[in-house]
């Protein structure tokens, strides 16, 4: 199943502010202005689709998703 | 024993096999060999090493520095010693977490969100630029239109003043010239400092850390004066980096790598633009009525054009990549303009597509992992600003002259492009 939702985290010790995940889905993540740090600041869920492609672009590899997802 | 390594069919030591362009039909065969081509051992350039030509083996390494490293030992082929791997480590020569440590100091300027505000100040450079060639109606592509755009960007952002512009562009053009096969005078600007320990073994480095230091000192006497002035050089002046400033030398050579990667790269991607404006016509008409294509347009004048053509990295552990075993301390090639052209992942990798597909994405900005290019967003505005105008003017070239192309195995960058309007 690809259009099930998932759960995504940032390690935000590996995070190296690229802005990457931003750029694919503003309004799941967002880069702290001072630290550099992307955090979370929906729910976290995307459609599993858009996850791995966040996931795959992330360049700090600090992304990843978290199975199975809550309901 | 030994075991039978197949061996890459062109010198990739030799500048001159990048003469004329990518050896495209080079990396075909390299791609369509099993496992890791080898390059024998060669005097001036040091150990022999592999080179890695497909786009999945390119990815695996770009996201593994604690196996593929870019602090033990140099990111470029030839080898250097241990004092002038030190004397000239930049963050591009580091593993996380120190990498991660320095470039959170200047990746704040440079996120996606960022860097749409410098967007009107690079459509105004782009604009002087373009009527700067329609009055002469023609010219160098190169000097007049590719050169100065980045080179603007990248010092409005460090804070260099206009005046030093075609200053940095002259040094810029030397550390080049240090990735060619020509003997460089190591007197040149005043240089007192032996040139394996410069970048490109380049006595342009030594003047532009020089030039660091004039502006650091500056901007020091004006964050004292209490009118500290908001740009990187500034930043990184103030930044500390676990409780310490950075020390001359690491502010130097940050300010180097910056005003380098800034401006070399994106150059060379806008000085083959005008090669594909003028070959590839059709693609970019598509975009006249359909500017939701320059986004595109964008990423594939990137690809194709592969402004880096290879960053290497040094195995710290025993391994086996594509079926190849590697042992620790072997020298891995990254060849960004072969993965590029992937047949296995690109349809039709040599034509030149206005519309192609985000995903898989390019590894001309790197196969991701923590080297992934600081300057892709910066790069990507820059680039789609300056077609959009080219669309807007409808710009067309009566003739395009043979491109010159840097000598260099390193950047695929081009000297000079005679175009008439």
């Amino acid at each position: 199943m690809s259009d099930d939702v998932v759960l995504v985290v940032v390690d935000t010790d590996a995070c190296i502010g690229g802005g990457q995940c931003e750029m694919l889905e503003d309004a799941t993540f967002v880069l702290d202005e001072d630290t550099m740090v992307s955090s979370i600041t929906s729910d976290g869920t995307l459609p599993r689709a858009r996850a791995e492609l966040v996931v795959d672009r992330c360049p700090g590899r600090a992304i990843s998703i978290v199975e199975p997802s809550p309901a | 024993m030994t075991v039978a390594r197949s061996l890459a069919p062109i010198d990739l030591n030799d500048a001159k096999s990048f003469g004329s362009g990518i050896p495209h039909e080079a990396f075909a065969t390299m791609r369509a060999t099993p496992g890791l081509t080898w390059t024998p051992d060669a005097a001036e350039h040091g150990k022999g090493f592999w080179s890695v030509t497909r786009q999945t083996d390119l990815v695996t390494v770009s996201r593994d520095p604690e196996t593929y490293s870019s602090a033990v030992g140099h990111i470029q082929i030839y080898d250097i010693d241990e004092d002038a791997l030190d004397a000239r480590a930049s963050m591009i020569d580091m593993d996380p977490p120190m990498h991660t440590r320095l470039r959170r100091l200047v990746s704040s300027a440079f996120t996606p969100r960022h860097v749409q505000a410098y967007r009107t100040s690079i459509r105004a450079r782009v604009d002087a630029a373009l009527d700067a060639l329609q009055t002469a109606r023609g010219g160098d592509w190169v000097s007049t239109v590719a050169a100065p755009i980045p080179i603007g960007v990248i010092c409005d952002l460090m804070g260099v003043p206009e005046a030093d512009h075609r200053y940095l562009i002259e040094l810029s053009d030397h550390l080049v010239a240090g990735t060619g096969n020509e003997p460089l005078d190591p007197d040149a600007y005043g240089n007192t400092v032996d040139l394996r320990l410069l970048p490109f073994n380049s006595p342009a480095a030594f003047a532009m850390s020089a030039y660091a230091d004039q502006l650091a000192e500056r901007r020091r006497a004006e964050i004292v004066a209490g009118h500290a002035t908001d740009d990187l050089v500034t930043k990184l002046l103030e930044a500390e980096v676990e409780g310490e400033r950075l020390s001359p030398e690491e502010f130097a050579n940050f300010f180097r790598l910056m005003i380098f990667a800034g401006n070399e790269t994106t150059r060379s991607a806008m000085a083959h633009l005008a090669l594909h404006w003028h070959h590839f016509a059709d693609q970019f008409a598509r975009a006249r009525h359909d500017r939701t294509l320059v986004a595109s347009l964008t990423d594939e004048v990137i690809r194709y054009s592969s402004p880096i053509l290879y960053f290497r990295r040094t195995v710290t552990k025993p391994t086996e990549l594509s079926g190849t075993p590697l042992a620790a301390g072997d020298k891995v090639v990254m060849w960004y303009a072969s993965a590029d052209f992937d047949e296995t992942i690109w349809e039709s990798p040599l034509e030149f597509l206005a519309a192609r597909p985000s995903v898989p994405p390019h590894v001309a900005f790197g196969g991701g992992g923590a080297h992934f290019c600081l300057g892709a967003s910066l790069a990507r505005l820059e680039i789609s600003e300056l077609i959009d105008e080219m669309l807007d003017r409808d710009l067309r070239f009566a003739s395009v002259g043979e491109p010159v192309f840097v000598e260099s195995n390193f950047v695929n960058g081009i000297e000079h492009l005679g175009v008439r309007l």
